[in-house]
C-alpha cells in the first residue's frame, strides 16, 4: 500500500492520510494572502495523523484555523467543523491531488487564465542561474518518511 | 548588478494576520512562476509566485519575519505567528523576492515566466480549465458570511495599529 503521506519544508511536521478527497484550487484573498499565492490549493484529507510534530495555527476567522509549521512556515491545513483540508504542494506526490475544481472565482486574479501560456527560462539559458542551482545543497526534508530528521551531520 | 529592469512600483504587503508588514519602493521586472520542488514545498502550493524587490528599496514595517535556512545560499521568510510565506532570499543576491500573494495588490504582478520546469505538476495545463464551482461548502452564503464577519486577516492596505481595537480578543 503506497502510504499518502507528507509535511513542511524543514521536515518538522510530517502527516499521515488514509485517503484523500476532492481536491480544488481556491482564489478567495484569504487563501491567496495565507498561503502567499494566487490561490489557495487544498485536498480534503481523511484519518489524518500527526507522525512527527504538529502544526502551529492561525485562527483566520472564527470558523477556520490554519496550519503552518512555526519553525519553516510551509502552509500544512485548512481546518473547519466539516473537516480537515491538505496543503496539496505539502504532499510528497503532490500529482495525487489534480484539482478537480475551483471555488471563489470572484477573486480569481485576472491573469490566473495566462499563466500557462508563459515562456519558461529553461537549463543552459543562463550560466549564472545554472552554477547558482547546481551549488543548491538542499535542507529540505526527502518527499518520504523518515527514521530521523534532520541527519545527525545538518542538526 | 540586477539582470532586470526596475519598475517605479511602490507597494506595501505582509502576512494573512498582519504581524508582519513591507513595503518597498520599487521592484525588480521579474515576477515568475517557480515550478521547483523546493518553491513547491516551502509554499505549499504548486508553484511559488514571486516578484523581486532591490534590497536596498525594502523597510520592514511591522514586526520581523522568521527565516528557514533551505539551503547555504537561500532563507524562506514567513511569518512566525500565521506561517504565510513571504519570500525567498538569495542571501548573496542583491534582491529579495517576495510572495506575490502577500503583496497588498497582486494583481499589478502579472508573471512574465515560468521558472523550475523540472517539478511542474503534468497537468498544471489544465488549472485555468477545471469546473468553476458554486455550489461548494466554502461558497455557501452563511459561510461566507461567517467568515466575513468575522475575518482576523490583515487588510490589503497599511495600518496604523493592528490588530484593530476589539480584535485581539476573539
Amino acid at each position: 500500500m503506497s502510504a499518502i503521506a507528507g509535511g513542511c519544508q524543514c521536515g518538522a511536521v510530517r502527516f499521515r492520510a488514509e485517503a484523500l478527497g476532492r481536491a480544488s484550487i481556491c482564489h478567495c484573498r484569504m487563501c491567496q494572502k495565507a498561503f502567499g499565492a494566487f490561490f489557495g490549493p487544498l485536498v480534503t484529507a481523511k484519518g489524518l495523523t500527526w507522525t512527527r510534530g504538529e502544526p502551529s495555527r492561525f485562527a483566520s476567522s472564527n470558523v477556520v484555523r490554519r496550519g503552518f509549521c512555526d519553525r519553516c512556515g510551509t502552509p500544512l491545513t485548512y481546518e473547519y467543523e466539516g473537516g480537515i483540508e491538505i496543503a496539496i504542494g505539502a504532499l510528497d506526490d503532490p500529482e495525487l491531488a489534480p484539482p478537480a475544481i475551483q471555488v471563489n472565482p470572484a477573486d480569481k486574479l485576472s491573469f490566473f487564465e495566462t499563466l500557462h501560456a508563459l515562456p519558461w527560462r529553461l537549463p543552459g539559458e543562463s550560466a549564472a542561474v545554472d552554477a547558482f542551482v547546481a551549488s543548491v545543497e538542499s535542507r529540505q526534508h526527502p518527499d518520504r518518511d523518515t527514521e530521523t530528521w534532520p541527519p545527525e551531520a545538518q542538526a | 548588478m540586477s539582470r532586470f529592469a526596475v519598475l517605479p512600483i511602490e507597494m506595501s504587503g505582509g502576512c494573512q494576520c498582519g504581524a508582519v508588514r513591507y513595503h518597498a519602493t520599487r521592484f525588480t521586472d521579474n515576477a515568475h512562476l517557480c515550478h521547483c520542488r523546493m518553491c513547491q514545498k516551502a509554499v505549499g502550493n504548486l508553484f511559488a509566485a514571486l516578484v523581486g524587490a532591490p534590497k536596498d528599496a525594502v523597510t520592514w514595517t511591522r514586526g520581523t519575519p522568521a527565516r528557514f535556512r533551505s539551503s547555504a545560499h537561500v532563507d524562506r521568510g514567513y511569518c512566525r505567528d500565521c506561517g504565510t510565506p513571504l519570500f525567498y532570499d538569495n542571501l548573496e543576491g542583491d534582491r529579495i523576492s517576495f510572495t506575490i500573494g502577500s503583496l497588498d495588490e497582486p494583481v499589478r504582478f502579472k508573471p512574465r515566466t515560468h521558472e523550475g520546469i523540472e517539478g511542474r505538476m503534468p497537468w498544471f495545463f489544465e488549472l485555468d480549465a477545471i469546473n468553476e464551482g458554486h455550489a461548494t461548502e466554502f461558497e455557501s452564503e452563511d459561510w461566507a458570511a461567517a467568515i466575513k464577519a468575522s475575518s482576523r486577516q490583515h487588510p490589503d492596505h497599511d495600518t496604523d495599529v493592528w490588530p484593530a481595537a476589539g480584535e485581539a480578543s476573539r
